[in-house]
C-alpha cells in the first residue's frame, strides 16, 4: 500500500493482512555530497516503489525518514528508533529500512528492523527502459529477502 | 476584541472559500472539455498496447510479458510498466491474465513456491488455477482479471484488463 488516502483506507480495513512497513532512509545535505545524496534517493525511491507494487497487499510504503547528513550518529539512531517503536505499537511485525547511506550499516545492530543497504547506481543519464530493467534486476533479490523474512 | 468588523474565523472562511473556488474551477474545466469533446475521452479507454511478445512463440506454459507505455494524469506524463501472464489454451487461443492478486493486490507468480500448475501469491498464500480461477479456501475471492488480446504483425497487443466471471 502507498501512503495515500485510498490505500490507507484499505489498510484500515485489512490491517491484519498488512503487517510489513517499508521505510526509505534519506540523508540530505547541501555540501559536497548533495548530488550523491539526491541521486541515491532517486534510486531508493524507484526501488521501493517497485517493491510496493510487487507486495502491495502486505506492505505499507511509508514516506522517507529524511535527516541531515551532518547530524550526530546517536541522534539519527534515536530518531529512527522512535519510529520503529511507533510502528511496533501500530502492530507492524516486519520493518524494512532501505538506504544507500553506508553510515547505517555500521550501527545496524542498534536498530529494530531489517536494514537493507543498497549501493546506488547513478540513473540520471539512463534510458528509461534500461533504468527500469536495472532496478527490476536489483528488486528481485529484495523480493526474495522479504518473502524469506515472512516465512521465518 | 469584540469590535472587529471581520472576525478571525470569518476571515479564514472567506479566504478558504476563495481558494476552494479556484480549485473547483480547476476541476470543472477538464470535465467540461470531456463533455464537449467525446473524441478526447475515447482515446483513453479501449487502447491496445503492443508488446515485444511474438504470438507464434507462445506455448501452453504461461510466460511473463512486460510492456510499457506513457500515461498522462493531471500532474505529469509517466512511463508505466504492466505485466501479464500469457499462454495458449487447449484450443490455441491466447490467454493473458493480469498478475494482480484479487485479494489485496500483490503480484502473483506462475508456479511460485512450488505450486504446480497454479498461480501463487506470496503475500497471503493466494492460489489460482491456470485459467485464473481462484482456489477456494485461499484469500482471493475472484478470478484474475483478463486482458483483451489482439495480434498485430505477429506481435501480441493487450488492452485494459477486465474482471472474469467464474466459468
Ligand atoms: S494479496 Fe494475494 S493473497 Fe493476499
Amino acid at each position: 500500500m502507498n501512503w495515500n488516502g485510498k490505500d490507507v483506507e484499505s489498510y484500515k480495513q485489512q490491517k491484519e493482512y498488512i503487517d510489513t512497513a517499508i521505510m526509505p532512509l534519506a540523508p540530505v545535505s547541501f555540501g559536497a555530497e548533495m548530488k550523491e545524496a539526491a541521486s541515491q534517493y532517486e534510486f531508493i525511491q524507484l526501488l521501493t516503489m517497485l517493491l510496493e507494487k510487487q507486495f502491495k497487499g502486505r506492505t505499507l510504503l511509508l514516506p522517507p525518514f529524511s535527516y541531515q547528513s551532518k547530524k550526530r550518529e546517536e541522534d539519527k539512531i534515536a530518531a529512527l528508533n522512535s519510529w520503529s517503536e511507533e510502528l511496533r505499537e501500530a502492530e507492524f511485525k516486519h520493518i524494512f529500512y532501505f538506504t544507500s547511506d553506508s553510515g547505517w550499516k555500521l550501527v545496524e545492530d542498534k536498530l529494530d528492523g531489517t536494514l537493507i543497504w543498497v549501493p546506488s547506481v547513478p540513473l540520471e543519464h539512463m534510458e528509461p527502459s534500461y533504468k527500469y530493467s536495472l532496478i527490476e534486476e536489483q528488486a528481485k533479490q529484495f523480493i526474495n529477502i522479504i518473502a524469506h523474512k515472512w516465512q521465518q | 476584541m469584540s469590535k472587529q468588523p471581520v472576525s478571525r474565523r470569518q476571515f479564514l472562511n472567506y479566504t478558504l472559500m476563495g481558494v476552494g473556488g479556484f480549485m473547483a474551477a480547476g476541476m470543472l474545466m477538464p470535465m467540461v472539455r470531456f463533455a464537449i469533446d467525446p473524441v478526447l475521452a475515447e482515446g483513453a479507454a479501449g487502447e491496445f498496447q503492443t508488446t515485444n511478445q511474438k504470438v507464434d512463440e507462445l506455448t501452453s506454459t504461461p510466460v511473463r510479458v512486460d510492456f510499457s507505455y506513457e500515461q498522462q494524469d493531471a500532474w505529469y506524463t509517466s512511463e508505466v510498466t504492466e505485466t501479464a501472464w500469457v499462454y495458449k489454451d487447449e484450443n490455441g487461443e491466447v490467454v493473458a491474465l493480469s498478475p494482480i492478486c484479487k485479494h489485496l493486490g500483490c503480484t502473483v507468480n506462475w508456479e511460485g513456491d512450488n505450486h504446480k500448475n497454479q498461480f501463487y501469491c506470496p503475500c497471503h498464500g493466494g492460489l489460482y488455477e491456470k485459467n485464473g480461477n481462484n482456489v477456494p479456501g485461499t484469500p482471493p475471492t475472484a478470478p484474475l482479471d483478463k486482458y483483451p488480446t489482439k495480434v498485430k504483425d505477429g506481435f501480441l497487443q493487450l488492452g485494459k484488463p477486465e474482471p472474469q466471471t467464474i466459468a
